[in-house]
């Protein structure tokens, strides 16, 4: 399935296989979970919340090292 | 299924490690603002009639505690005066202060930018390229912070403060604690705390009224009010002591939720002992120099400057 993915100014069309959630979209392009708040077609959610075919996901970045 | 923990709502926004607790955006707002309103009433952080001053760098921390102590300078329960410190980090503090300023205006708060080049004659960026000459000079964080100490006391005595109020976090607190322990600071873990104590009345007395909330909770508040917030993260930080602290608690933290929690609670059980057998709070007197409060003869600013002229 593919899905829109934005990071910062990034904007891209991806395709993931079916049943992954968020943590396991995070896992996939490498980017530590505790780092980020992600929205999914405009809303918050939390890690465990399971990713559609045509999902717009946002990955807000909000936690630097240091 | 998952479902707000308060009121049902099923489109929940976070669920907490440490408790398991789920809450929607909604209930989540509402619990953050309960929980900093009920820690200034528990830790007698603020008085009515107080004229706070706020350290407002625009990032996520700041710009949260702008959000909430201004409900209570709209009940008239204290005066607030913003202050952004420009330190002069080319490329990144610019940002920051752009968005001070228009998170400022909104609220109707008074704002002051204050930068180390009118107090100090030079930018972090000038002091740090100084530092590059000699090797086993101190790093960034050290310089920046203590001519931040120095410049938001200055601010708050011109001003009347009578309270300096801080964005530090759970996060921050707990890699104080650790790191100072690590490095055997005894003397600055005594002045670790929700709030600071000194006989001095040079001194404003400084608060940190999000001691107790985890930085990522105040990430994911700020995105849930959709506040505007400086995302960036400043380019001196990643090479400090504290990063890699801050790196090692949040790595234990994935397998042990609470350990910042109990990190806090327990060095605040030992604060006591520390401060009764290590302050030297009682022999505060000015620094003959710039006329600021320190034990020595010489603040920590100037004695800073005073290497510099030496070498």
């Amino acid at each position: 399935m593919k899905i829109k993915l934005i990071i910062g100014e990034k904007e891209e069309l991806i395709e993931i296989s079916e049943n992954k959630t968020v943590k396991n979209l995070l896992d996939i392009i490498d980017i530590a979970s505790e780092t980020v708040v992600v929205k999914k077609n405009d809303y918050i959610v939390i890690d465990e919340e399971l990713i559609e075919d045509g999902d717009l996901i946002e990955v807000i970045q909000v936690i630097y090292g240091g | 299924m998952n479902s707000c923990d308060k009121c049902g709502n099923l489109n929940i926004i976070i669920k907490k490690k440490q408790s398991g607790q789920k809450l929607c955006k909604d209930c989540f707002i509402k619990s953050i603002q309960k929980k900093v309103l009920k820690d200034i009433r528990k830790y007698d952080l603020l008085e009515k009639g107080d004229h706070v001053l706020l350290g407002l760098s625009g990032g996520k921390d700041s710009v949260m505690l702008l959000d909430i102590l201004n409900s209570l300078k709209e009940r008239n329960i204290i005066d607030l005066t913003a202050v952004t410190i420009d330190e002069g980090i080319c490329g990144y503090r610019e940002e920051g202060i752009e968005i001070a300023a228009r998170n400022a205006k909104k609220l109707g708060v008074e704002h002051r930018v204050v930068t180390f080049n009118e107090y100090f004659g030079m930018t972090l960026d000038d002091i740090i390229s100084k530092n590059n000459v000699k090797e086993g000079r101190r790093n960034a964080c050290t310089y920046c912070g203590v001519f931040r100490r120095w410049i938001f006391n200055r601010v708050a005595r011109d001003e009347g403060a009578t309270r300096i109020a801080t964005g530090h976090n759970l996060d921050d607190e707990t890699q104080s604690i650790v790191m100072n322990y690590l490095e055997g600071n005894i003397q600055n873990l005594t002045r670790i705390g929700v709030k600071s104590e000194t006989r001095s009345n040079r001194f404003t007395v400084k608060i940190k009224p999000l001691r107790e909330i985890p930085e990522k909770e105040i990430a994911l508040y700020v995105v849930a009010r959709e506040l505007d917030v400086h995302f960036a993260g400043c380019p001196y930080a990643g090479e400090s002591f504290r990063a890699e602290v801050g790196n090692f608690i949040k790595e234990l933290s994935n397998e042990h939720p609470t350990i910042m929690y109990s990190t806090l609670r327990g060095f605040d059980k030992i604060k006591p002992i520390l401060k009764r057998e290590f302050s030297q709070e009682s022999i505060v007197g000015v620094c003959e120099n710039c006329g600021e409060p320190t034990a020595a003869r010489l603040c920590k600013a100037c004695t800073f400057f005073k290497d510099w002229e030496d070498e």
